[in-house]
């Protein structure tokens, strides 16, 4: 049974699916003590948090982003840039300047780092900045009608340029090293030391609240359109839909999730660099998405969370092997699955809730007096 | 002024004029047919006037409206649907979600995600539903079905559309004897409702539903009026020359 059927005939067993994946999450600190496990955990939890967000571009609205490291690492960069903010004087002394920009012979604080002091700013401006950059770069390329491949090309070699500009803007940037030894996040009375259970929930949190408002948007009529735009982009126009308006919606939801993402990466690992915007954390996302299923943003997510579990179950050594692994996975998924493993509960459910649904569809039948015709050969 | 008017259409494929100085008035309601031979430029037509073609001369007018250069979407809002040659649905959706896409009435974003299709129908969806015979088909995938389930899919989606200008490429290819009398009789329905361009090749079906015809040659208009009228003109005779006449277009 096809993905779309099953997402639509059967909406409650998909809320239930997503509910459950949050509650197993959000369970986890009641079993889970070590400070590091936490840590870890969280981590795969923002990975799928920037999965589940090219789900949303990719497998709904057939998308496909090789640049979601733009919106991933101006996230990253965005919280760094205030966590940074928050230990300059400790690093710097009076100044009040950021490390990095001592050793590059600035003297004052550059404007646009300024407002990154207050922490609402911060967190805005990572979840916003990559909506407004997907807007501009969205509205440009679907205006045009550029799709398929040649978005992938467009989106790849953005990330390219964002990461040379990065890199190249030492002063501002932090360069190669990008943003290092930073504060943790406070709000309120809280302090998000990523070690600890009050970090694990945000992150939970967020990929919670993301799911489900993500499950939402797909459940829409938006999200159907979008669906009937990767289905048939110039059939969608002639009933009336703006179909770059949807793909640059699209687009721009997912890239804010992924910033979301990249904040949640950059105060996990307590730093944020250039890697965040490199070519192959990219693809791994890609890959993640993939695997897990694209058309689905728990799929996804699930993805994510699995395939780095399994990468951070092995020793170093092992991590060459690793990559062989991983693609060979993702090749087998591609070939078998090309739903993604997400599809196998779907192909499961359906075999074990048939005969379940039979029974009173033939105590219906017997009943009325013109029996309908038997199930869909979908 | 008629409700659509093109003036001198004409459009150019690297110097090939498919549309070549087209002048054609349709009134309010009325229900056009477009007869030519084959290649005569009567799907380009329909392709101009939806906005899947831009012309390279003329004007297009929609109820006064200049749309020349509008795009499709915008003129689909102005009330111009249209059905495929090659029947054209989304064939990885179900039945029941082509058609909600086609119910659009709201095609804004800010309006459609705010917007849940449950378990039950629109209205018009099930009306439309039982005039095409698809009610058992709800949640089949586009994909599965038959080629005539196919066309009446589309031809429903046109109908849940409802749009005031309809333009039909070939609607009863491919169909039975049956399907094609219930097309006509859907058209029957139609008429005067809305305003509906159809182009065929089935004669019988055009004697049935047509009150007045257009006969397109080379890209432009070489006679218009009753099915008589038309089958006397001896300039349609002498086009057809050796066909036999255009009841064999
Ligand atoms: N996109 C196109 N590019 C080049 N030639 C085209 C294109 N579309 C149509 N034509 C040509 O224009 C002419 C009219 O085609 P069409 O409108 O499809 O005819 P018909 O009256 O059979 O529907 C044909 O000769 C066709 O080959
Ligand atoms: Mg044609």
């Amino acid at each position: 049974m096809s993905k779309s059927t099953l997402s639509r005939s059967k909406p409650y067993a998909q809320l239930a699916a997503y509910l459950l994946f949050c509650a197993v999450i959000l369970a986890v600190p009641s079993f889970v003590t070590d400070a590091f496990l936490l840590n870890k955990f969280a981590r795969y939890l923002a990975l799928g948090l920037a999965a589940a967000a090219l789900a949303l571009s990719w497998g709904y609205a057939g998308i496909l982003n090789l640049g979601q490291g733009v919106s991933f690492g101006i996230g990253a960069y965005a919280i760094a840039m205030h966590l940074k903010l928050k230990t300059s004087p400790v690093h710097t002394g009076s100044a009040g300047l950021p490390d990095f920009m001592v050793w590059n012979n600035l003297d004052h604080l550059p404007w646009f780092w300024q407002p990154f002091h207050s922490s609402l700013f911060a967190v805005a401006a990572g979840i916003l900045a990559p909506v407004v950059v997907a807007l501009l770069l969205g509205s440009f390329m679907f205006r045009a009608r550029i799709a398929g491949v040649y978005v992938a090309i467009i989106t790849l070699a953005m990330l390219a340029v964002v990461n040379l500009l990065f890199i190249d803007q030492q002063a501002y940037t932090g360069g190669f090293n990008g943003i290092t030894d930073l504060a943790w996040l406070e709000a309120g009375s809280v302090t998000f030391d990523p070690y600890s259970p009050a970090f694990y929930y945000l992150s939970a949190g967020a990929l919670s609240l993301c799911l489900l408002l993500g499950l939402a948007f797909t459940r829409s009529k938006a999200g159907l359109i979008l669906q009937a735009i990767r289905n048939d982009a110039d059939r969608v126009r002639f009933f009336g839909y703006d179909v770059a308006a949807y793909q640059s919606l699209a687009f721009a939801v997912s890239a804010g999730m992924a910033g979301l993402a990249g904040m949640l990466y950059a105060m996990v690992l307590e730093f944020a660099s250039p890697t965040f915007m490199g070519v192959p954390l990219s693809l791994s996302m890609v890959i993640w998405a993939a695997v897990g299923g694209r058309g689905s943003l728990l799929g996804a997510a699930i993805g994510a969370i699995l395939v780095n579990f399994m990468q951070g179950s092995l020793s170093e050594s092992f991590l060459d092997t690793w990559q062989l692994i991983l693609g060979g996975m993702f090749i087998l998924v591609v070939v078998f699955l090309p739903n993604g493993l997400s599809s196998l509960i779907g192909i499961l459910a359906d075999r074990l809730t048939r005969p379940a649904r039979q029974t009173p569809d033939t105590a219906l039948a017997a009943l009325s007096e013109a029996p309908r015709a038997g199930r869909t050969p979908s | 002024m008629a409700y659509l008017e093109l003036h001198g259409l004409e459009v150019s494929f690297d110097g090939f004029k498919a549309v070549n100085g087209l002048d054609l008035a349709v009134e309010r309601g009325e229900l056009r047919c477009l007869l030519g031979a084959n290649g005569a430029g009567k799907s380009t037509t329909l392709d101009l006037i939806c906005g899947r073609t831009q012309p390279t001369g003329g004007r297009i007018l929609l109820d006064g409206q200049d749309i020349t250069s509008a795009p499709e979407y915008r003129r689909a809002r102005h009330g111009v649907g249209r059905k495929f040659q090659v029947p054209s649905v989304f064939r990885e959706l179900t039945v029941r979600e082509n058609l909600e896409v086609a119910h659009s009435r709201h095609p804004g974003p800010a309006r459609t995600i705010r917007l849940f299709p449950g378990i039950r129908l629109d209205r018009r969806i099930a009306e439309v539903l039982e005039i095409v015979e698809l009610a058992d088909e709800l949640d089949t995938r586009a994909a599965f079905l038959s080629h005539g389930q196919t066309q009446w899919l589309e031809i429903a989606m046109l109908l849940v559309q409802d749009s005031a200008l309809i333009l039909m490429d070939e609607p009863t290819a491919g169909m039975t004897i049956q399907e094609t009398g219930k097309t006509s009789r859907i058209f029957q329905r139609l008429r005067g409702r809305h305003t509906l361009i159809v182009v065929e090749h089935d004669m019988g079906f055009v004697r049935e539903i047509a009150e007045t015809i257009t006969v397109l040659h080379q890209g432009k208009r070489l006679s218009e009026g009753s099915i008589r009228q038309v089958e006397e003109d001896p300039k349609v005779r002498e086009a057809y020359l050796g066909s036999g006449g255009i009841s064999h277009a």
